[in-house]
């Protein structure tokens, strides 16, 4: 099975380094993965996204998707952008906050949460990116919690680590928000 | 009874049996011999890796008796870097022409003065590219007639020659810089005292040590080799005067 | 970001630039001499910090000229050296591997390709290919080139690449692509697996005890000059004869071979297991070592094969050297992108389709 996400906001929400938790995860569930940056002049200040790709079975995975599983809108460039190339039947999950709340594909599934504004809650906005990593997990279905906080603890640098818990209560957040309260 | 002793015999560091190759009248003869003369009384042969350039001065590998790579025309500083970085304690010294110290080699010089490698570069300065027949170069004197300055070196076309030892100067990593000059004995004997000197700071760890060494191209200067030691002292040491630039180590 | 790559036997999560940069080091790599370029600055970034803790040489050079005489200069005492850089700057070095090639110095040069001619862009490209394989230095010469698929192939490729500029004493590219430099994946830093190569018949050392040595290209006489040239193609022949590596799967029965390097053949891979089932017979080959190419086994392929698709981020490469080796015995096909991403696995397929006439 081979299932792909891409996680998209602007340069500053941290995109790419919840998609390198992400990844780490899937690493520490012994799964084939693979990350990649959009990268270039579209990273300062436009829309910076990242793919990452889970192979379990053992193959090296394809790049360059054309389709995608599971999409993280964290803004409504990203989401505008994004869109078109979700997967049918994929999920395009978006961030309520700074993303009006339109459908316009029946043939994919919607899930919108206000991720800024429960960060703000949490106490700092910076953790829009992780609380948002924690829904995206959920909804996947694809890794756990627990592995989703080792991953946070491989990923932050030494001279980060003072965050980790701070982080870890976001990714909680994110993953146990509840599914059914949304429409 | 008197016993004779030789007085005055070919240094050890000087290949057995090999003849220099440079026209008559041409002071690579004699800045190679002092680079030998240094090397024995320095007792560095053993231990040194020369970096040969492009250009006349490549031909020092074939006198020589030590180690030696050549370097791409103008990189043999870029070369001895890399040697002294890998090999710390071996004794590293580039011997270029001025079109490959100052010209083509520009930056790698003045990057690894200013880096203050522990290197020493010798650069013989003839105010002409000699092994391509005498084209204008770095230090080609303002009026001088050359194949590719027909009708003399003037600003218009050329620009300015360049005063190298001056420039090495005054990078901070340059340890020792002097002009010398080969034109008459007691001038070959500071030449020698500047190269020993510039050995003597690598030896120590000082940074970069530099000797620029006026010299004749009688050939391609098209004068005999009387006249080439007085075209260098009567045109090239009023502009390129010879000196101790920076020395680190002198008291004030 | 860095810390945890010298760990050894369990998987990290890197990017391919960090993978080949932690490699070298593993692989006992002495002296790093850099000039920054996107896509490849992490390397010269994790070399300045690591090379300087375990008190090896590492210079943050004026240019990439510089930088590459430095490693000249470097292996010219028998070290390991290398330099890293990209398309337009390796461009600069091409003197210098020249001299390199006939100096027979064992350095390693790895060249993270990005989009060109000229200054280009920083996207994923295979644009040089041309310029590994047949060089842009003059002169006859050739370099080994490997290229990495995967970011653990980054790893076990650094290793190699060391390993067998060394044993030929010869320049050796790693050559990977601006995707392959910024992926990151799980990898495993295993112990460098290959003997050193002794190099004290060779090396500059101070003329202690023997005569001196002389490392030079210049050959004032024609006739020494055919002498060096038929003894380095000699050489040559011995490490196409040695070391050509290819990955080689579904072949046997192929009426269509995909033939793609580095991350394209990421795709080309997928692409081939689909049509397998759709039930079109499409075999892989990916060639590892892009000198020496694996000639010899196309040739024998286009044999029984009708079709070969080259698979190319470029405007077509290595179809080239394809052609040569088919040899008009079957018909070679392009499917390329000029610059950036791979073809995408659809783009992959369809084209297998229409060239399968289905």
């Amino acid at each position: 099975m081979e299932k792909n996400f891409i996680i998209a906001g602007f340069g500053g929400q941290g995109v790419l380094l919840a998609g390198e938790v992400l990844a780490n995860a899937f690493m520490l569930d012994d799964k084939n993965v693979t990350w990649y940056p959009s990268y270039g002049a579209e990273m300062r200040g436009g829309t910076v996204n990242c793919e990452i790709v889970m192979n379990d079975s053992g193959d090296v995975s394809s790049v360059n998707k054309a389709e995608t599983d599971f999409i993280l809108a964290l803004n409504q460039a990203s989401f505008d952008r994004f869109l078109p190339k979700v997967k049918k039947g994929g999920w395009m999950i978006a961030n309520s906050t700074l993303v009006e709340e339109k459908k316009s594909r029946d043939d994919i599934n919607y899930f919108f949460v206000p991720v800024t504004k429960l960060a703000d809650e949490l106490g700092n906005s910076k953790m829009t990116n992780i609380l948002s990593l924690g829904v995206l997990a959920k909804i996947s279905k694809l890794t756990s919690l627990d592995t989703l906080e080792k991953a946070l603890d491989n990923v932050l640098p030494a001279h980060r680590k003072n965050l980790l818990p701070l982080n870890c209560k976001a990714l909680k957040i994110g993953y146990e928000y509840d599914l059914s309260a949304v429409k | 009874m008197t016993t004779l002793t030789q007085t005055f015999k070919i240094p050890e560091s000087i290949k057995k049996g090999s003849k220099f190759s440079f026209c008559p009248g041409c002071d690579h003869g004699v800045a190679v011999r002092l680079v030998a003369e240094v090397l024995d009384e320095l007792g560095l042969r053993e231990k040194t890796i020369a970096v040969a350039s492009i250009g006349c001065s490549v031909t020092l590998y074939d006198f020589l008796e030590v180690d030696s790579l050549e370097a791409p025309h103008g990189r043999a500083l870029a070369e001895a870097t890399g040697i002294k970085r890998a090999r710390p304690d071996k004794f590293v010294f580039t011997y270029q022409g001025d079109g490959d110290f100052a010209s083509i080699g520009m930056a790698e010089s003045m990057h690894c003065a200013l880096r203050g490698e522990n290197v020493t570069a010798i650069c013989i300065n003839n105010t002409t590219y000699g092994m391509t027949g005498g084209q204008l170069g770095p230090t080609t004197l303002i009026g001088q007639v050359t194949t590719t300055s027909p009708t003399g070196r003037n600003v218009e076309y050329y620009g300015y020659p360049i005063k190298i030892a001056e420039h090495i100067a005054l990078c901070d990593g340059t340890a020792y810089s002097a002009r010398v000059s080969l034109d008459t004995v007691p001038n070959i004997r500071k030449a020698k005292a500047a190269i020993k000197k510039a050995f003597e700071i690598q030896q120590q760890g000082l940074g970069f040590s530099f000797v620029e060494i006026l010299a004749t191209c009688p050939t391609n200067w098209k004068k005999s080799p009387q006249k080439a030691h007085e075209r260098v002292r009567e045109e090239m040491m009023p502009i390129y005067k010879p000196g101790i630039y920076k020395d680190i180590t002198a008291n004030n | 970001m860095t810390e945890c790559l010298t760990k050894t036997s369990k998987k990290v999560l890197t990017k391919g630039n960090y993978a080949i940069a932690n490699a070298a080091v593993l692989a006992g790599c002495e002296c790093y001499f850099g000039y920054p370029i996107t896509p490849q600055s992490e390397i010269g970034e994790f070399m300045s910090g690591k090379m300087q803790e375990l008190k090896r040489a590492y210079v943050s050079a004026e240019s990439e000229l510089a930088a590459i005489n430095m490693v000249l200069g470097a292996c010219a005492t028998g070290a390991k050296a290398m330099t890293s850089s990209s398309s337009c700057a390796v461009a600069l070095m091409q003197e210098a591997l020249s001299y390199a090639a006939s100096d027979e110095l064992p350095i390693v040069l790895v060249s993270v390709m990005r989009g060109g001619p000229g200054l280009g862009n920083i996207y994923p490209s295979q644009g040089d290919y041309n310029q590994a394989t047949i060089g842009g230095g003059n002169g006859d010469y050739k370099m080994i080139v490997l290229a990495p698929a995967t970011v653990q192939e980054c790893v076990d490729l650094t290793y190699k690449a060391f390993y067998l500029a060394h044993k030929y004493k010869n320049p050796t590219v790693l050559l990977a692509d601006g995707l392959l430099g910024q992926m990151m994946e799980p990898v495993e830093f295993k112990e460098y697996p290959y003997p050193e190569v002794d190099n004290s018949d060779w090396a500059l050392t101070g003329a202690k005890n023997r005569p001196g040595r002389i490392i030079r290209s210049y050959a004032p006489s024609a006739d020494n000059q055919c002498e060096f040239l038929n003894k380095l193609h000699a050489k040559y022949k011995l490490i196409e004869e040695n070391e050509t590596e290819w990955e080689e799967i579904n072949t046997e029965d192929a009426d269509i071979i995909l033939v793609s390097f580095g991350s394209p053949a990421r795709n080309a891979k997928s692409a081939m297991k689909e049509c397998r089932k759709l039930g079109l017979k499409v075999g892989l080959l990916r060639p590892i070592t892009l000198f020496p190419f694996p000639s010899k086994r196309i040739a024998e392929l286009a044999e029984k094969t009708k079709k070969f698709i080259s698979v190319e981020i470029n405007m077509g490469q290595m179809i080239r050297d394809i052609k040569l080796a088919v040899n008009g015995k079957a018909q070679v096909e392009l499917l390329n992108r000029p610059v950036g991403n791979p073809p995408s696995v659809e783009e992959i397929v369809e084209k297998i389709k229409k060239e399968s006439g289905v």
